[in-house]
């Protein structure tokens, strides 16, 4: 959900009518998944997975790869001395972290790019990387899948930036308006669909998917209800920690229903909570 | 945080902390006697740990192993391959419906029987009364004049391993895999272990068991513990025994490094620790009751499940081993009798044992060694029906089975069954009832099977006693 902004448009907006005859036609131009992103996927679920061959997979696309070794040595990793291979970067933060880091850094240049937006694309992404460093928190605590809930986080609203492109493109096509809480309740109303859509093109894994579609709407996400609900928690996290005033307060945001649906306990919730600096830090390496 | 709830203690006969295996047949013991029951589960629905994390999803994965593995045996026909990257969730597809199904008919049980149930997590304040915590915060209090302790137990995960849920898992958080390892190296020699592993290792996984024991199942039959490694190391698996393991870490790269006090060093892209599990007594605050954990973190009873407070009584895995669900129930209802002054039967000297490896194990009676210690020295007869003699092991494709009857040293009375192979969790039933109603080994002889079944085999090693006797 867009941070900060409830909003509930008529429904017989013009530019709402537009845009859903357009995702009902197909109309819709989906991102493919950056090259890089895609092999890092591939390379994290292979049998062979190998730390030199993630570093080399980098090592080809030269921003990315002076990307990875800036956050590398960000403060929220804490080098102990400067990391200067990619070699090094793996051996110290762990692979899984690198490939986090490259596969968020490559659909950050990929998929969230609309000319004119670009602050709201920056709160978008600081959601997503926040909403995917909080996912891999709460499966932990419940002993769920750690691995996976990070991407789930990443990508749970990964269809608003094309959402946002098609928007735009529309409204000006058509010379309609855009205002701003239009836009956003646009892009928290459909994007589970769009999202779905560029999910299913890049071959996402099943928990994924099923987050993207169901986050919102966990009840109906089947045997993947636990990874909806998780995302879902995650994604309340992030709008909770990333603006206060949406929650008001840490008393206000505990009474969030999916957070019983968990069967996370008061000492559970205050762990998470305490979380909030350290997830913040890797955030802002990531977004610096 | 916690928030008051309402301030009133609210009374019941029987409190039944925990609502797995042993905590629900003492509640239903309990409530059929005429009492006013109430239990508190810290989880949303019924059934413990066994249907959440342990048994039921373990056997939900067990079954598309096997099934893989048998389709896997007819590749020639079916020109069968794992799928790289296998998503571990399409493996269990089915146990969302299958935990539902049986939380809801849980569910119906308690209603149905007038079983006040809680949701909350549950500490003393004495020895008759508790305090639930929702997970809203709220409290409220329950007083009980019989209290159960059921509240399972959790992995046991030794301080030097550090256990990350995401690389390095346990018992609880194996499952929760994206895809399926290229590698495993399990922790430990016992049930859950051996589960997991043969489990892994019949899903193409490259899996090494390390244990300080020479052999897993240490209390199961040595002869079917055999047949089991055999599976086990033919289906790619190695198992290390007699190693003590120096120290494990995620390499921060790609792999978990496992060093043994030997100097192998053993290289896999997961680990499952399975080294025994610990009672689940945290946050009870025992001392409140009168009570605490022994040295090994469990609750110590006498031979009614009571503790050092007499109208306190423990069950299922906060007592530790067998840690067996149908173990665990039998002292729930046994500890309810006791507590009602009921007498519970002697049932509970013939429960089962049956571990879900692949291939199945099962126990009941007396074992080889222990019949020979009963008769002191006086050999006893073994027979013995191997699952490739019989015609439905050889359609069905389970030669590896094998069927062990121990009897006196006169051949007829029956003293033990011990079956490994598939379906020996359910034949055992047969050999129990069998020792129950002390129908001889005779009786396997005399009577008419099906044809053909695997029961074919207690015939078969029937027959190999009798021919011993002559």
């Amino acid at each position: 959900m867009s941070p900060g902004i409830e909003s509930s448009p008529a429904p017989a907006d013009p530019l709402r009518v537009a845009v859903a005859e357009r995702l009902a036609d197909g109309d819709l131009r989906l991102p493919l998944l950056p090259r890089v992103a895609s092999q890092v996927v591939a390379l994290v679920g292979s049998p062979q997975t190998d730390a030199n061959r993630l570093a080399e997979l980098i090592h080809r696309d030269p921003a990315l790869a002076g990307h990875v070794l800036r956050i590398a040595n960000s403060p929220a990793y804490m080098p102990r001395m400067p990391i200067v291979s990619l070699q090094q970067a793996v051996s110290r933060l762990g692979f899984n972290v690198v490939a986090e880091i490259a596969f968020a850094a490559s659909v950050q240049s990929g998929v969230f790019k609309v000319p004119g937006y670009e602050s709201v694309l920056l709160q978008l992404w600081r959601h997503a990387l926040t909403s995917g460093a909080f996912a891999k928190e709460v499966a932990r605590a419940r002993r769920l899948n750690v691995e996976g809930a990070f991407l789930c986080g990443l990508l749970h609203a990964v269809g608003k930036p094309a959402l946002l492109q098609l928007v735009t493109d529309v409204a000006r096509a058509r010379g309609l308006p855009l205002e701003p809480a239009l836009l956003f309740a646009l892009l928290d109303e459909l994007h589970p669909l769009v999202g779905l859509r560029i999910g299913e093109q890049w071959g996402l894994p099943k928990p994924v998917l099923a987050a993207i579609e169901h986050y919102g709407s966990y009840g109906q996400a089947g045997a993947f209800r636990q990874d909806a609900m998780v995302t879902f928690l995650a994604d309340r996290l992030a709008t909770h920690i990333l603006d206060a005033a949406v929650f008001g307060s840490d008393q206000a945001f505990r009474e969030t229903p999916v957070i019983a649906d968990l069967n996370l306990y008061p000492d559970d919730v205050a762990n998470l909570l305490s979380r909030k600096d350290r997830v913040l830090d890797q955030v802002s390496a990531m977004v610096a | 945080m916690t928030t008051p709830g309402s301030s009133e203690t609210i009374r019941f006969d029987v409190l039944v902390i925990g609502s797995g295996p042993a905590g629900q047949k003492a509640a239903v013991q309990s409530v059929k006697a005429g009492r006013r029951v109430a239990m508190v589960e810290q989880e949303p629905g019924v059934g413990g740990m066994c249907v959440h994390r342990g048994t039921i999803p373990s056997k939900t994965l067990r079954e598309s192993a096997w099934q893989l593995s048998r389709l896997r045996r007819s590749s020639a026909m079916l020109d069968f391959t794992f799928k790289p990257g296998l998503e571990v969730a399409s493996l269990m597809a089915r146990l969302d419906e299958v935990v539902g199904a049986h939380v809801a008919y849980m569910g119906r049980q308690m209603a149905r029987n007038g079983i006040h149930v809680f949701h909350g997590r549950a500490h003393f304040l004495s020895n008759r009364l508790i305090e639930v915590q929702s997970v809203d915060g709220s409290v409220r209090r329950l007083g009980g004049d019989t209290i159960f302790i059921a509240t399972g137990s959790r992995p046991r995960t030794p301080a030097e391993i550090p256990v990350d849920h995401e690389n390095i898992l346990d018992s609880d958080s194996i499952l929760s895999m994206l895809y399926l390892p290229a590698s495993l190296t399990v922790l430990g020699g016992g049930v859950i272990a051996c589960e997991y592993a043969s489990i892994f290792a019949h899903l193409g996984v490259q899996v090494t068991m390390i244990d300080r024991a020479d052999r897993p199942l240490k209390f199961m039959d040595a002869e079917l513990v055999g047949k089991l490694v055999d599976d086990f190391e033919r289906t790619g698996g190695r198992f290390l025994g007699e190693r003590t393991v120096g120290s494990v870490e995620w390499d921060g790269a790609s792999k978990v490094i496992t060093r043994l006090a030997t100097g192998e060093v053993i290289e896999s892209d997961k680990m499952l620790v399975a080294l025994g599990r610990a009672a689940a007594v945290e946050g009870l605050d025992l001392p409140a009751a009168g009570l605490r954990a022994n040295a090994r973190g469990l609750l110590e009873v006498d031979a009614h499940c009571r503790t050092v407070v007499p109208h306190i009584y423990a069950i299922g895995d906060v007592i530790g081993p067998p840690s067996l669900a149908a173990t665990a129930m039998e002292q729930g209802r046994r500890a309810a009798c006791h507590s009602l002054g009921l007498a519970p039967g002697s049932a509970a000297e013939m429960i089962p044992i049956g571990i879900y490896t692949i291939p199945e194990m099962a126990s009941v009676g007396l074992s080889e060694d222990d019949a020979a210690k009963r008769f002191r020295g006086t050999p006893v007869m073994v027979g013995r029906g191997r699952f490739d003699e019989i015609a439905r092991g050889q359609i069905s494709g389970v030669q590896d089975g094998l069927l062990k009857l121990v009897a006196d040293p006169s051949g007829t009375k029956l003293l033990g069954v011990h079956i490994v192979g598939e379906g020996a969790t359910e034949l055992i039933h047969l050999g129990q009832m069998a020792l129950l109603a002390g129908t001889g080994v005779d009786a396997f002889i005399e009577n008419i099977f099906n044809f053909p079944t695997l029961a074919e085999a207690y015939r078969v090693a029937a027959l190999d006693i009798l021919e011993k006797r002559r």
